[in-house]
C-alpha cells in the first residue's frame, strides 16, 4: 500500500524549545497507526505538527507526496488532513449542527454538506437527537462523538485522533473504537495517539512509541503486544 | 416638579436617548465585536470615529464629492485602514510576543496616530460641523420633540445593528468569526483562515464606526477630540456584558436614556457621571453584565 502521509526526520519547536526531534513515521492507506508514550513524550505535538499548527524546524511531512511542511493550516485541512483535537475542543455556544457546519468551513457544495450530514447521524445517532442543542451542553462522550463528526465534516483522507478515550468509561470507549474500527473499514487513514496502549495497539496494525520527542520503539502492533518491555512501561 | 412636567421630560428624555443611545449602540458594537474574537479592547475605537468623520468631511467639504460618492470612499478607506491595521500591527505584535497587554498598547498606539493624523491636516483646529443630509424640521412624537434628523439616525443605526445580527447569526462568515471567539484553536483545525478573520473582524468594525460617525457628525461640533464619545460606548458595552452584541445595543440604549433623564431630572452638569454610576451599579449588582453569560474558568 502507498503511504498516505509521511513525516521525515521532522523537528519542531514552540518558540525556543525543542518540542519533537527527527520525528518520522508512515501512514499507509487505509491503515490504522497508533502513536503511543507518556504525557509529554511528544503525541500531541506531532499531531499538531502536522496540521501546521506548530512550526517545522527541519525535516519534512509528504501527503500523497507532496511536501506540506510549509503550508498553511487551513490548507492541510483543505487538503485531506483533519484533527480530531484532544479535550473535546468543540465550539460551546453553537449548537450541534452549527458545529458540523464548522467542520465543512472549506466546502461550498451544501447538498454534499447536507448528505454528510445524515452520513455523520449514521455513524453517531445520538447526535441526531442532540441536533439544536448547545455543544457545550452535551455529555463527555456526546461531546468526543461531535469532535470526531465534525472532523469528517472535511471530507478527510487521514483522521488525526488525539486520545479520543480520555476521560470516557470503558463502555463508551468500547463504543468511540467501535466507530473509529468502522470509519477505518469505510476507507479511512487514521494516525492514532492514545494513553491507552492496549486499546491503540488492539485496533492498530503498526505502532510507534515517544521519549522525549523522539521514536524510541516502532513495530507492528501485535510485536509491540508481546514486547516485555513495552508491556511493563506502557500497558502494565 | 409637577406630574405634568415629568411625563413630559420622561417622553423627551426616552426618546432623545434611544437617539443618541443607538449611535453609542453601534460604537459599543464595534468595540464588543472585536473583544469577542480577540480578547483586545480596541483602545482606538474612538479615534477610528474622529478619523471616518474627518475622512467625509475632507471629501465632501474639501474636495466636494458628492454625497453617493464620498460615503462608501469613507466606509471603505475605514474598513482598509483597520484591517491593514490588524495585519500590518496587531499580528507582528502578536507574533513578537503573546502578551495581550501588548497589542491593547498597539491599539493605544494607533489612536494616537490617527489623532495625530488629523491634526497634521487642520482641519481638527477649529471646530466644523458637518453638512445634513436630513433635514433639521421637528417632529413630535407623543409630546417629545425631535428633528427628522433624529428620526434618521435612529432609523439608520437600527437597521445597521440588524444587519450585524444577521451577518453573525446567519451567515458562514459570521458563524466563522463566532467560532474563532469560542475556540481558536479549534476555528484552525476546521480549516478557517484565522488571520483573515481577524482583519474582517477589524474592518467590519471600522465600519460601524465609521457609519455612527457619520449619523451622529450633523448633530455635533468636529473636533478631533470628538473621539472621546467612545467613553460611553465603552461604558454601554460594560452594561451589556462586554462579550454579547445584543447587550451591546441595549447597554447603548439603557446609557444614552440614563444620560437624558439625568440631564432633563437632576442637571445637565450632572450628565457625565451618569454612565459611571450605571457601569458602577451594573458591576455591583451583575458583574458579568445584562447579557453576560455565567463567569467561566478558563482553562489555561
Amino acid at each position: 500500500m502507498a503511504d498516505l502521509l509521511e513525516l521525515r526526520s521532522v523537528s519542531a519547536a514552540y518558540g525556543r524549545i525543542q518540542a519533537i526531534s527527527g520525528i518520522s513515521l508512515k501512514v499507509p492507506e487505509g491503515a490504522i497507526i497508533a502513536l503511543l508514550g507518556a504525557n509529554g513524550a511528544g503525541k500531541t505535538t506531532t499531531l499538531n505538527t502536522i496540521s501546521r499548527l506548530v512550526p517545522v524546524t527541519s525535516g519534512s511531512i509528504l501527503f500523497e507526496g507532496k511536501p506540506i511542511e510549509r503550508a498553511s493550516s487551513h490548507a492541510v485541512v483543505r487538503a485531506g488532513i483533519s484533527q480530531v483535537p484532544e479535550g473535546r475542543e468543540v465550539f460551546r455556544d453553537m449548537s450541534v449542527a452549527e458545529n458540523l457546519e464548522m467542520g465543512a468551513h472549506g466546502r461550498n457544495d451544501r447538498a454534499g454538506i447536507r448528505s454528510d450530514i445524515e452520513r455523520a447521524f449514521d455513524y453517531f445517532p445520538i447526535l441526531k437527537e442532540r441536533i439544536a442543542q448547545k455543544a457545550g451542553t452535551l455529555s463527555g462522550g456526546e461531546q468526543q462523538m461531535l469532535v470526531i463528526a465534525r472532523a469528517l465534516m472535511a471530507r478527510p483522507r487521514v483522521l488525526l485522533l488525539d486520545e479520543p478515550s480520555l476521560g470516557l468509561s470503558p463502555l463508551l470507549v468500547e463504543k468511540i473504537f467501535s466507530i473509529i474500527r468502522r470509519l477505518n473499514a469505510d476507507g479511512l487513514s487514521i494516525l492514532l495517539v492514545e494513553q491507552n496502549a492496549s486499546v491503540a495497539l488492539g485496533a492498530s496494525s503498526y505502532a510507534y512509541i515517544l521519549e522525549n520527542g523522539e521514536v524510541a520503539v516502532e513495530g507492528t502492533s501485535a510485536d509491540l503486544k508481546q514486547d516485555d518491555a513495552v508491556r511493563r512501561s506502557y500497558i502494565g | 416638579m409637577d406630574l405634568e412636567l415629568a411625563i413630559l421630560f420622561l417622553q423627551q428624555g426616552l426618546v432623545s436617548g434611544l437617539v443618541i443611545g443607538s449611535v453609542y449602540a453601534l460604537l459599543a458594537l464595534s468595540i464588543v465585536m472585536i473583544f469577542k474574537t480577540s480578547e483586545v479592547p480596541n483602545f482606538a475605537a474612538g479615534e477610528v470615529f474622529m478619523a471616518a468623520a474627518y475622512c467625509a468631511l475632507f471629501l465632501m467639504v474639501f474636495r466636494a464629492l458628492p454625497v453617493w460618492l464620498a460615503i462608501p470612499l469613507t466606509l471603505a478607506t475605514s474598513f482598509l485602514v483597520a484591517a491593514l491595521f490588524r495585519r500590518g500591527v496587531l499580528t507582528q505584535v502578536a507574533k513578537a510576543s503573546g502578551s495581550p497587554v501588548n497589542l491593547v498598547i498597539a491599539t493605544l498606539g494607533l489612536s494616537y496616530v490617527l489623532k495625530g493624523l488629523v491634526r497634521r491636516t487642520g482641519y481638527g483646529d477649529t471646530p466644523r460641523s458637518f453638512p445634513a443630509l436630513v433635514s433639521t424640521d421637528s417632529v413630535m412624537i407623543g409630546q417629545a420633540s425631535l428633528t427628522r434628523l433624529d428620526m434618521a439616525i435612529f432609523v439608520a443605526a437600527v437597521v445597521v445593528m440588524a444587519a450585524v445580527f444577521w451577518l453573525f447569526a446567519y451567515t458562514k462568515v459570521g458563524r466563522s468569526m463566532r467560532a474563532v471567539g469560542m475556540n481558536p484553536k479549534a476555528a484552525r483545525l476546521m480549516g478557517v483562515n484565522i488571520e483573515r478573520v481577524h482583519m474582517l473582524v477589524w474592518g467590519l468594525s471600522a465600519v460601524i464606526s465609521a457609519i455612527a460617525a457619520l449619523l451622529i457628525a450633523p448633530k455635533i461640533l468636529m473636533t478631533a477630540e470628538m473621539g472621546s464619545v467612545v467613553t460611553m460606548a465603552f461604558a454601554a458595552a460594560i452594561v451589556g456584558g462586554f462579550t454579547s452584541l445584543p447587550g451591546a445595543v441595549v447597554g447603548g440604549f439603557v446609557i444614552g436614556i440614563v444620560e437624558n433623564l439625568v440631564g432633563l431630572f437632576i442637571s445637565s452638569r450632572a450628565i457625565v457621571v451618569a454612565p459611571f454610576l450605571v457601569i458602577m451599579l451594573v458591576l455591583i449588582f451583575r458583574p458579568q453584565g445584562l447579557f453576560g453569560g455565567r463567569f467561566a474558568i478558563k482553562k489555561v
